[in-house]
């Protein structure tokens, strides 16, 4: 029922999106909808992204108490990758912003430079991770890495584009939306859109943790037989 | 079991010294960091042709030059230690955080002199403006402090995995590109561009980055290191 639920709310979500009367103050007014999915993408892949550090921490904190944290492990590897599909998805629409209101594809606005650096970022903890064959170890490092993400991910997200220097020369909308441009039906869609998103994430968030859970007990089963037969030929 | 400071200073001092005498007997990091930096020097001054290169553009070829030198000097403390099996002697022997603080404080003193010379060999050969010098060291110290934290931290992620000569750089550098940012602000005031008052920012904005990296760096070097 939660999940026809779920979909008929983003189906309407969409529609009104793409019915949803022209923003004021762009050069493509009838185009600039891109960011009913553009902002609701980077509001996620923001929230995923500080989810990952936090369940890191649990992790490596029950792990120093010699608790067992696999599960926080679990849902810090799932909340990256959840980050990061959405990290690539405001990066598309913001290149398809950038390309319908600035004329071009890519201009290095510093919004979208911190993106990018973002999604570098993510792309390091992936290719940590795929670089221990140890489970355990591997846990551990990707954990400490996701913690200290935290760091650049703040600076590039809340700092680095608003710095005078850099902000004077950015064409990112953001005083736009911030000096009440988007009207009150504007703002209902773009929320609409987020919860919409955010509803749809949260069982692919379940079903990651699900998988990585099911991979663990095959490993484990797979190991296990492979050391019976070891003991097994020996003797 | 308390530990007091002398037991403390005593097992971060023990950790600085092998440190530097290792490097003293190889030399590896020294000589690796610092031919890489004054070699990436040369190509810089011979790529302009002798053309007289702005503010702006001298200071992201310098740290371009520094990430670089980092990179392949400072992951030797933590890699050399698996590569040559002594990195569980060095567990059983110091507590995490000295063992952290004692090759951290190693790293920063051996890439403060390499980033030093390779700044001064950079203003010389590439031949910088230097409109603020006092901007200039603070950027440069805060800058080279930051880089130090960072890659020291990330080379203990990688001493155990397979591929990490390749794999520090990839790891390593998405996490110093904020900081290369703030550092270029910084550094394009002190030789000749943009106003005075956002060339301070950066570098306190580099302070207080380097700071945090300092701070945090001992409790996820400790999470790491016992495992």
């Amino acid at each position: 029922m939660i999940r026809i639920l779920v979909a008929v709310w983003v189906l309407v979500a969409m529609a009104a999106a793409f019915l949803a009367p022209d923003a004021k103050g762009f050069q493509s007014p009838a185009l600039a909808r891109i960011v009913f999915f553009h902002l609701p993408c980077a509001f996620l892949a923001t929230g995923y992204l500080f989810a990952g550090s936090f369940y890191a921490v649990k992790f490596l904190k029950g792990r120093s108490a010699e608790r067992d944290e696999t599960e926080s492990a679990r849902k810090s590897v799932a909340a990256n990758e959840l980050g990061y599909l959405f990290a690539v998805l405001t990066m598309v629409t913001g290149i398809l912003f950038s390309y319908v209101q600035w004329g071009t594809w890519w201009q290095w606005d510093p919004r979208q430079t911190s993106f990018l650096m973002l999604l570098l970022l993510y792309s390091a903890y992936f290719a940590l991770r795929s670089a221990h064959g140890d489970p355990d170890r591997r846990e551990v490092v990707a954990s400490a890495y996701a913690v200290a993400l935290v760091l650049p991910a703040v600076f590039l997200i809340f700092v680095f584009p608003r710095l005078p220097q850099i902000a004077n020369v950015s064409f990112h909308p953001t005083q736009t939306i911030q000096q009440g441009q988007f009207d009150r039906n504007y703002w209902t869609v773009l929320l609409a859109n987020f919860f919409g998103l955010l509803m749809l994430s949260v069982p692919l968030f379940r079903l990651r943790i699900r998988a990585e859970a099911l991979a663990h007990r095959r490993f484990g089963e797979a190991t296990g037989a492979a050391a019976r037969a070891t003991i097994t030929r020996k003797s | 079991m308390a530990i007091s400071n002398s037991n403390w200073r005593a097992e971060v001092g023990a950790v600085f010294e092998k440190e530097w005498l290792v490097e003293r007997r190889a030399r590896t990091g020294w000589i690796t960091a610092g031919l890489f930096g004054f070699v990436a020097v040369v190509a810089v001054a011979l790529a302009g042709f002798g053309i007289k290169l702005t503010g702006s553009l001298s200071a992201g070829l310098l740290w371009v030059v520094w990430l670089f030198a980092a990179t392949v000097a400072l992951p030797r403390a933590f890699v050399a230690e698996e590569e040559l099996g002594t990195a569980n002697l060095l567990r059983l022997s110091a507590r995490a955080h000295s063992v952290y603080w004692g090759k951290a404080l190693f790293n920063l003193v051996q890439m403060s002199a390499i980033g030093l010379l390779i700044a001064v060999a950079y203003i010389g050969l590439v031949g910088a403006e230097m409109r603020d010098p006092a901007l200039f060291l603070i950027s440069v110290l805060g800058g080279l402090a930051a880089l130090t934290g960072t890659v020291t931290f990330c080379s203990v992620l990688v001493a155990q995995a397979a591929f990490r000569g390749a794999l520090v750089g990839a790891i390593a550098l998405p996490m110093l590109l904020p900081l290369a940012a703030l550092g270029v602000s910084s550094l394009r005031v002190a030789l000749g561009n943009g106003f005075p008052e956002a060339g301070w920012q950066a570098a306190v904005g580099l302070v207080g980055y380097a700071t945090l990296t300092f701070a945090s760096g001992p409790y996820l070097f400790a999470a790491v290191w016992k495992s």
